[in-house]
């Protein structure tokens, strides 16, 4: 599943590590999200959209 | 955070005590012919296990990170269960090449129950470290 928070952190100007924080989970999680190599749960999906001021929709293509 | 500190501390407790067992069964048998090779390799095995693993931890502690997050928890519960599976197929091998591996590790005719037990054991630890290697570096997790 493809995602954007490489480009709405970089919007908001936060480092990988500051979202880890805001978030609760590790940096390589972070990692390996914007690398496409994992798919959260709903729960971090919701929380990570809520961090980055957006949507679950606006912010992970689920057409893959 | 004050739990994941916590922990930490209980983790390097448990693998010094592991090490200093390890030490001093190393130090009672080495030199006597029948060695159980077993009981030092998995001790090794773990504690060195431990050592990377607390590491990492101790690193994300310090960061103001989780210890454990969603992620890792799969991590940890996918190797589990594939190093769960493949040590199965393990231990039958140990059990059907037993005089396989007596001549070859122990150099003996037979092998006895605790060098059997413990080359299982050896093996089921070898397969998780890997397994979660591979699980938290590559694996595609479910």
């Amino acid at each position: 599943m493809k995602n954007r928070i490489k480009e709405f952190r970089a919007k908001y100007d936060l480092t990988q590590e500051d979202l880890a924080r805001k978030v609760g989970v590790r940096r390589e999680t972070i990692i390996y999200l914007e690398q496409n190599k994992y798919n959260p749960s709903l729960n971090l999906a919701h929380d990570i959209a809520k961090a980055l001021k957006t949507t679950i929709d606006e912010l992970f293509d689920f057409r893959d | 955070m004050k739990n994941d500190k916590f922990r930490l501390i209980i983790m390097a407790i448990l693998t010094v005590m592991v090490l200093a067992v390890a030490a001093l069964y190393a130090f009672e048998v080495i030199g006597e012919k029948e060695t159980n090779l077993g009981a030092i390799i998995i001790p090794v095995i773990v504690v060195l296990f431990m050592v990377f693993f607390i590491r990492k931890r101790y690193k994300d502690v310090k960061e103001g990170m989780p210890m454990e997050d969603e992620r890792s928890k799969k991590v940890l519960m996918q190797a589990s269960a594939a190093s769960f599976q493949f040590s199965l197929y393990w231990l039958l091998a140990v059990s059907l090449f037993e005089p396989f591996f007596a001549r070859v590790l122990f150099d003996v005719q037979k092998l006895d129950a605790s060098q059997t037990v413990g080359g299982g054991i050896a093996g089921m630890a070898i397969f998780f470290f890997i397994f979660w290697l591979y699980y938290d570096k590559k694996g595609k997790l479910i």
